[in-house]
């Protein structure tokens, strides 16, 4: 069943988000957990019909902007956070109120299981082959989901008292919880994308601002210079820069609560029992510090299973081909290896000290495309085939199949080729010159952009 | 003052306390960390330091073809006899080296029988590049050759009167007419060979390309040399892979031997190690029986008060991590500039070995003194006998 | 009227085969100040433990400040006896390394937080506000039963607890302490227990009881003059 080991991360997270939910909003218990099954339920059922009647790449689109937007609230409320603990913003018993009302905690919990939902049966319809769910591991979810509820029920209540969560916390970890379900399935995963989006904002403001405010001249800027502005041009700044802004928000989580002052005891007259109450208060701020921690965790978590994605890429190993006596490459359709199978199939060609890599592929519209392995903006470090994309390995995007052999961006450099009688034929020279534009476009990158 | 400061406060000040028992868990720790460390970096150091050492005996790794027995050998230890003569193709073996992934020098060679002046002599067609690095001890007293040049071995040198700068003309097949830019002195049987580039000769025989034999060194890396040895040769049913033996299996079986070696005697100081510190611990919480009933009494949990001694340990263990690594570090050194004459590097992630290996013997020789304080009874030990 | 304190009945404890106290019946009230007398191994000791929680008994039943004592685990009674109950010994058992005031706040520690400064009036309520510094190893015999009373009384506990106090002390420190104590109560209002062999000692207390070979035989009451 490995079908059930790949729903594993989903099904923590669910387990979670309906305890804490219990947790938080305890008093409303029953209320809680059959709006979270409602929701759930809604969920799954909402993006299955989506994904039948759209193409998979708007389902996925809305359930990812749905995840971003519970992403940039998390933001938003973990910095209101920091502000009120620093003690300045007073007026929170408006916020208390609403917060308690018990159509929140419903709706709440329905909100974020709608979301667990959406992201479990995107999970299933990437298991799919040809687009049909089988019915049977979509009731078995269903069922495991709701037997999972009534179990974080009972384990709610076996949990000691004073573990208690804040409004914000209650936030943070449910974030993390489907962020780090959601960063198993490639097509939903914020993490990569948001370190890619900030390498390219570097690179782009780096570029524009060397052109516009320094000229390339090699007199006034040393070397050093120039290999520091190198860094800015690598994949790390992104990894880092995205790393940043993804830990922030439940950094500043549970910097607000450490900070928090304690209640004042100095009214108590008698020294034992003013230490008693000041021991009492610095124990439930510990506790109340417990779920934001997970919340970091499992934001590490989700950043881990995004760059390391359990994922198997298809990536051949470059079979070497060499060019005939016109300098022409040709490869059978269908010979050893069939072109047409809908898998990339990489070659290696030398011309004797310089060498390129391609690839063949044929897109789901049915035509064969020849690439370079390696696109104009990152080191060549080659692509890999999952899940109806191909990926960049360097900075990690996902090309649909479908703009394969369209320039630009990320893709691959498309390369001319000609198909005589069933064998796809490619210029060896051209080949090998582009090959070396390519490559040294992006080195020159990252040199400084000259 | 918080819960934690005091906690530290109180596990210095008890340590403090008895600074001569203190001092002795630290000398152990350190000292057992030290060894694991002293002893972990020069193994890392000396798989590399064998690696390069290897190659200083060139060849590991020797590809014929099937049919043909030759006379292989290197640097003087000779065994098998020439017989009909066989090839491989070169292109062949080259695909078979790509699809194998092995990390290895490799030299190619072409031997063939050709006329000079009156004699058969045995000429070698390689690639001079790869000679160079396949055959660190040959001796060249002239300068590698050029187009158009050939080396020749001093024995044939002497025996057919040449020296540096004469042009020899070999027949058989097509002519070459070839300028002696070197002579080679190796100790072995390349001194009665002609060299030529490889493509030169292959042109010359009419045997283009074919190669008798390829040497192959494969720097010592992941799989041991017997598993490259079969991978390669599954990749060529038609040709045979062998191990240059002497010196490919001595270096592994040493290095191999002196690392259990290594990991034997580790083990054994830590085991003494760890039952010096949990003597010395059991001895300690005898002595102090009456604080511990004493801090039971004033309301202590058995947790609490247990946190208290797992923190003497635990920063007993720390202390003596960090003393044992940069005292393992030093004799990491030391070993390896006596044993190598080379410098050991200085790995940094080493310091969470030492610390693992300190805090697991704090930890673990004080499970036993642990126990007795959470069953110590406090009106036993506080009755003031 | 006095609420009830200790309260026990049928208490018993026995080690193996020996019988240290047999079946005890004791109503304690508040406030008052109780001396148990009896030669070596009459059981007073072991009384003493049992109704600070230090020990369990074998049979019967000990209600203390309202809590059935053997309801209670073992950390459960630790932590009945941090915010209860204060001990005194006759050895004092004063941690060699810690200074006056740390001995003090070490107690702190066990209940809740250590507070230098509340320590350090607590030793200056006991006269030793000079002697702060300092560790047991320099203190006389009255100064370290002193520095004992303040980390006793602390955490403002409803019943303190002493094991022959004043055992080893001369007669001028004996006399200082039993004052300092007699203060303390006055102020603070808990209940004492004293166990002493000392008939002088005994005349401080409210009640006294009498026991031998763990048996009550004898109670006595102090008539107000």
């Amino acid at each position: 069943m490995a079908m059930a080991l790949k729903l594993i991360p989903h099904l923590i997270a669910w387990f979670g988000i309906v305890l804490i939910m219990l947790r938080g909003f305890s008093g409303r218990r029953s209320a809680v957990l059959l709006a979270g099954i409602f929701g759930f339920v809604i969920g799954v059922a909402g993006t299955l019909i989506l994904y039948r009647s759209y193409p998979g790449s708007i389902t996925f689109g809305v359930v990812k902007s749905t995840l971003g937007i519970s992403f940039i609230l998390l933001w938003g409320s973990s910095v209101f956070a920091i502000y009120r603990s620093t003690g300045r913003g007073k007026d929170t018993l408006r916020g208390e109120r609403l917060i308690s009302a018990s159509s929140t905690a419903c709706a709440v919990s329905c909100l974020a299981s709608i979301v667990a939902g959406a992201v479990c049966a995107c999970k299933l319809s990437s298991f799919a082959t040809g687009g049909a769910i089988a019915t049977v591991s979509l009731l078995l979810m269903l069922v495991s989901c709701c037997a999972l509820a009534y179990a974080a029920l009972a384990f709610e209540k076996r949990l000691p008292e004073p573990f208690r969560v804040s409004p914000a916390g209650m936030l943070a970890i449910v974030t993390a919880l489907l962020l780090f379900s959601a960063s198993s399935i490639l097509r939903l995963d914020l993490f990569s994308p948001l370190s890619m989006k900030v390498m390219k904002g570097v690179h782009d403001f780096v570029h524009q601002f060397m052109e516009s405010v320094l000229f390339p001249d090699h007199l006034f800027v040393r070397s050093y210079i120039w290999k520091s502005i190198g860094l800015l041009f690598s994949k790390e700044v992104g990894f880092w820069g995205g790393l940043i802004i993804w830990f922030t928000p439940a950094v500043l989580i549970v910097t607000a609560i450490a900070i928090q002052r304690l209640p004042s005891v100095a009214h108590i007259r008698q020294g034992a029992e003013r230490r008693l109450q000041s021991a009492a208060a610095i124990r439930e701020r510990r506790h109340r510090l417990v779920i934001p921690v997970l919340s970091v965790v499992f934001f590490a978590a989700a950043a881990y299973q995004s760059s390391f994605p359990s994922v198997e890429y298809w990536d051949p190993k470059p079979l070497p081909v060499t060019a005939n006596q016109a300098g022409e490459i040709i490869i059978p359709k269908k010979g050893d290896i069939d072109l047409e199978d809908g898998k990339l199939h990489k070659y290696l060609f030398k011309q004797g000290e310089r060498e390129a890599r391609f690839f063949v592929l044929l897109s789901p519209t049915g035509e064969l495309t020849v690439d370079l392995d390696a696109c104009a903006i990152c080191k060549p470090d080659g692509y890999g085939q999952a899940e109806g994309s191909v990926i960049c390995y360097y900075c990690k995007t996902l090309i649909p199949l479908e703009t394969v052999g369209k320039p630009g961006g990320c893709n691959p450099v498309p390369i001319a080729f000609s198909v005589k009688s069933e064998s796809v034929v490619i210029d060896g020279t051209t080949l090998i010159n582009s090959w070396g534009a390519t490559v040294q476009a992006t080195t020159r990158v990252k040199e400084g952009g000259k | 003052m918080n819960r934690r400061r005091w906690l530290i406060h109180l596990v210095l000040r008890a340590l403090a306390y008895r600074k001569g028992r203190t001092l002795l868990l630290l000398a152990v720790l350190a000292m057992a960390s030290s060894l694991a460390t002293a002893l972990g970096i020069v193994s890392s150091s000396m798989e590399k330091r064998v690696a390069e050492e290897v190659r200083k005996y060139g060849a590991n790794l020797v590809i014929f073809p099937e049919s043909a027995r030759l006379d292989i050998g290197s640097g003087g230890l000779n065994f098998g006899v020439v017989s009909e003569p066989a090839y491989l193709q070169q292109s062949i073996v080259e695909d078979a080296l790509i699809k194998s992934e092995l990390k290895a020098e490799v030299s190619f060679h072409l031997r063939g029988a050709l006329h000079l002046k009156d004699a058969d002599i045995m000429v070698e067609g390689v690639n001079f590049n790869d000679i160079k690095r396949l055959f660190p001890w040959w001796q060249l007293k002239g300068n590698w050759p050029a187009a158009g040049e050939t080396v020749i071995g001093n024995d044939l040198a002497s025996r057919m009167k040449l020296k540096t700068g004469d042009i020899v003309e070999l027949g058989g097949g097509n002519k070459m007419r070839l300028r002696i830019s070197g002579i080679v002195a190796s100790g072995g049987e390349e001194d009665g060979l002609l060299f030529v580039a490889l493509p030169e000769l292959q042109q010359t025989l009419d045997l283009g390309g074919k190669i008798s034999l390829v040497r192959l060194m494969v720097t010592a890396g992941g799989n041991t040399l017997k598993t490259s040895a079969s991978d390669l040769q599954k990749l060529l049913p038609a040709a045979k892979v062998t191990e240059v033996r002497q010196t490919a299996r001595t270096s592994e079986g040493l290095l191999a031997k002196v690392k259990l070696l290594m990991f034997m005697v580790t083990a054994v100081v830590l085991v003494s190690a760890g039952s010096s510190v949990a003597g010395t611990m059991s001895t300690t919480v005898l002595e102090r029986s009456r604080e511990i009933g004493l801090m039971k009494a004033m309301g202590g949990t058995r947790w609490e008060v247990m946190l208290i001694f797992c923190g003497e340990a635990t920063l007993l263990g720390v202390l003596g991590a960090i003393a044992g690594y940069v005292f393992g570090s030093v004799i990491a050194q030391f070993i390896t500039k006596t044993v190598f004459s080379a410098s050991a590097d200085i790995i940094p992630w080493f310091a969470g070995i030492s610390l693992g290996v300190s805090l697991f013997l704090a930890l673990l020789g004080s499970v036993g003194p642990m126990i007795s304080v959470f069953k110590l009874d406090p009106v036993r030990s506080l009755r003031g006998e | 009227m006095s609420s009830i304190i200790i309260e026990t009945s049928g208490l018993t404890r026995n080690y193996g085969d020996i019988c240290a106290l047999k079946p005890l019946d004791l109503v304690v009230p508040e406030g008052e100040w109780l001396t148990v007398m009896g030669h070596s191994g009459s059981g007073k000791s072991t009384f003493m433990n049992l109704v600070g929680g230090l020990d369990r008994p074998s049979a019967g039943s000990l209600r203390v400040g309202g809590k059935d004592l053997l309801a209670f685990t073992e950390d459960g009674l630790a932590r009945f006896r941090r915010e209860f109950v204060g001990i005194i010994f006759q050895q004092h058992h004063l941690v060699p390394y810690l200074t006056a005031v740390e001995n003090v706040m070490l107690a702190q520690y066990f209940h809740s937080v250590p507070d230098e400064a509340e320590a350090r009036s607590a030793l200056e309520r006991v006269g030793l506000g000079h002697r702060l510094k300092n560790r047991p190893g320099e203190l006389s015999g009255g100064e370290q039963q002193r520095v004992c009373i303040a980390r006793a009384i602390i955490n403002s506990p409803k019943l303190l607890l002493g094991d022959e106090p004043t055992g080893n002390l001369d007669h001028k420190s004996t006399v200082m302490v039993m004052e300092l104590l007699k203060e303390l109560r006055a102020e603070e209002k808990f209940t004492v227990i004293m166990v002493t062999h000392n008939q002088e000692v005994a005349g401080w207390g409210d009640r006294t009881i009498y026991l031998d070979d763990g048996m009550l035989v004898r109670e006595e009451r102090k008539v107000e003059a």
